[in-house]
């Protein structure tokens, strides 16, 4: 599936090198988009505004293992502690002012074009995700936030110790969601399109089709990768083979090491639980601020005269089945991109495919 | 009618009150709507009682204060505990796993006019509090959202969940998977603004522990990073070591070390 060609007006790949990168670059730059893209941060790849191509980290690799990143000099790097939601879903975010004449003022928001460059496929699949889960429920926010955004993804030819995108179906070779892709294999760029407008822009640069061998390098370098970001689990059936285990002891087993402190949905790119705080200012106003939050939170299931899920592992198990399972009746989808992050960033480093294994397991040896 | 706030300070160093007097510019919204009941680290000047707001910093840690507590929360209709030694009993509970006279005889000269507790600990534990401002110090900024929401008469509310969702809202990496640096972030309260995270270093949790705090788990795990016992001790046996969660971190690895 992974090797899918888009048969978008049969443009299909074209051949460049960095500088063709740098064209397409500066095409969007000059079309007035602002460019958001990956950047050494510290000790971190971020998410942040490029000024010119010469910031993505072409000589870094980020080392990820279950709780564990560091970078260091390479030739390819997955993803940080960052995604595109916090770009489309801002962490903390005024939603209107309540002024002392209790007249209503709506945050004026930023007219901006966004264009993503250099996410790779499992982060514009979480873009897809969140498209349904808060665009078609009518966020205006995100709807404003998406509206102009232009896509370009890299295909992930090495992808990482957590990943794995490819049992999901959202990598490493992008499907769908984007506009331009583009590829480095044997010091060539291999642009796609993915919209008409992706065609147009490409069209514009005027590049060469790739030839057979180089198609079949790409076709070769993409499934190498896609074996390599496998999970020992189907997506098949997979929502209702875990569902099966909502009753089983095995959550306590599994949260067994789980500190509730809500990092996995923090720096996962589909999480999009949040809270709204009324933050007072005395003489002026109130503003209402939606802030993320999490559902390991202990206060997150509290409601007036009891509380859904006092049990931390109850609250890891509401996390990891709504994921995979209960995302698939809400949204008809699943709501992991096998981005590995939450494996990354959990601090005891938790890994949830060993965690849907354990489950599968349970449910192969206890439901008939 | 303008709120009367009253300042009360137990076994404490006045960094909490400070706090109020460092909010300066801020501290302008409160004017006209508060009256200083009683305060002495600001104005010598005393307002009858009862009184609408008692701001208590500082454990109870003497017989005499226990009392004085009990005489503060009969006369004030809101009571709120600030600070580390106010809500947890502060650096000077540390003192609450040895025996009073051994420190006593070796620091006075007459050791014999110390008449102290056994133990420093939180206001929670004599008198019924209504609100808790973690920290040490306290986050200025909390302390006047808290009184904010009080004087225009809304339930104040603070966020009770890990400090690590405050540093993924404020952008900042995580230190214990970046740096492989031990941090109390993942069962601290947030608060503070996560402000030793932002500077690279680690939590030492001066908040306290966040609401269902998991910290026994994240000692484990310190240990199984490689720390001593001694080592992990240290880390939670802190500001806010005699917290229960804390506590029992302590307990488990190294109640009878000095």
């Amino acid at each position: 599936m992974h090797t899918r060609g888009l048969p978008l007006k049969k443009l299909g790949l074209v051949i460049g090198d960095w500088r063709d990168l740098e064209r397409l670059f500066k095409y969007l730059k000059d079309s007035g988009y602002r460019i958001i893209g990956p950047k050494v941060d510290g000790n971190v790849i971020k998410l942040k505004e490029l000024k010119s191509l010469r910031e993505f980290p072409k000589q870094i690799s980020d080392h990820q293992a279950p709780g564990y990143y560091r970078l260091e000099e390479g030739d390819f790097f997955r993803n940080g502690d960052d995604s595109p939601k916090k770009y489309l879903f801002p962490p903390k975010m005024e939603i209107f002012k309540v002024n002392r004449d209790l007249s209503i003022s709506f945050r004026e928001i930023e007219k901006v074009k966004i264009a993503f460059f250099g996410i790779k496929s499992c982060d514009t699949a979480s873009i897809t995700i969140m498209d349904k889960v808060l665009g078609e429920r009518g966020d205006s926010f995100y709807k404003h936030f998406r509206k102009e955004l232009f896509i370009v993804t890299e295909n992930c030819i090495k992808p990482g110790e957590n990943c794995f995108c490819s049992s999901m179906g959202t990598g490493p070779r992008v499907q769908s969601g984007f506009d331009i892709s583009f590829t480095r294999i044997d010091g060539k760029i291999l642009f796609e399109a993915g919209s008409e407008r992706g065609v147009k822009i490409l069209e514009k640069l005027k590049l060469p089709h790739a030839n057979a061998k180089l198609k079949k390098k790409f076709i070769e370098v993409l499934e190498k990768a896609a074996e390599k970001a496998k999970a020992n689990f189907e997506k098949r059936f997979l929502a209702e083979k875990l569902e099966l285990a909502i009753e089983s002891p095995i959550w306590k087993e599994l949260a067994e090491k789980c500190l509730g402190c809500g990092n996995c949905t923090m720096v996962c790119p589909t999480c999009f639980c949040f809270d709204i705080y009324d933050e007072v200012f005395l003489d002026e106003y109130s503003k209402r601020v939606r802030y993320w939050d999490s559902c390991f939170t202990y206060k997150h299931a509290e409601v007036a005269g009891g509380h859904f899920r006092p049990e931390l592992w109850a609250r890891y198990r509401q996390w990891l089945l709504h994921k995979f399972s209960y995302w698939k009746r809400q949204f008809d989808m699943l709501g992991c991109v096998g981005c590995g992050r939450c494996i990354t960033w959990c601090p005891v480093g938790i890994d949830i495919r060993k965690a849907v294994e354990k489950v599968l397991k349970w449910v192969d040896e206890n439901v008939r | 009618m303008n709120i009367k706030l009253a300042v009360f300070k137990f076994a404490s160093c006045d960094g909490c009150q400070l706090q109020i007097l460092n909010m300066e510019d801020e501290i302008l919204q409160l004017t006209g709507k508060i009256e200083i009941a009683y305060f002495m680290e600001a104005t010598s000047r005393k307002l009858e009682e009862p009184y609408d707001i008692a701001l208590v910093e500082g454990s109870i840690s003497t017989k005499w204060q226990e009392k004085h507590i009990e005489k503060i929360r009969a006369n004030s209709k809101y009571l709120i505990a600030i600070g580390a030694c106010a809500t947890a009993g502060g650096i000077q509970a540390l003192r609450n796993w040895s025996k009073n006279e051994d420190y006593s005889k070796k620091v006075y000269p007459k050791p014999e006019w110390i008449d102290t507790l056994a133990e420093s600990k939180p206001i929670s534990d004599y008198v019924n509090v209504d609100y808790e401002v973690r920290g040490c110090p306290v986050n200025k900024d909390q302390l006047l959202w808290i009184l904010s929401q009080l004087i225009i008469g809304k339930e104040p509310f603070t966020p009770t969940h890990s400090l690590c969702i405050q540093c993924k809202i404020e952008g900042n990496t995580c230190i214990m998977v970046a740096d492989g640096k031990p941090c109390l972030g993942p069962i601290t309260m947030a608060g503070c603004g996560a402000l030793c995270p932002k500077y690279n270093r680690g939590c030492y949790g001066c908040f306290g522990p966040m609401d269902a705090s998991q910290a026994e788990k994240l000692a484990e795990h310190f240990i199984n990073m490689g720390m001593s016992k001694r080592e992990v001790t240290l880390m939670f046996k802190g500001f806010t070591s005699w917290s229960k969660p804390f506590r029992k971190v302590v307990s488990k690895y190294g109640g009878d070390e000095d």
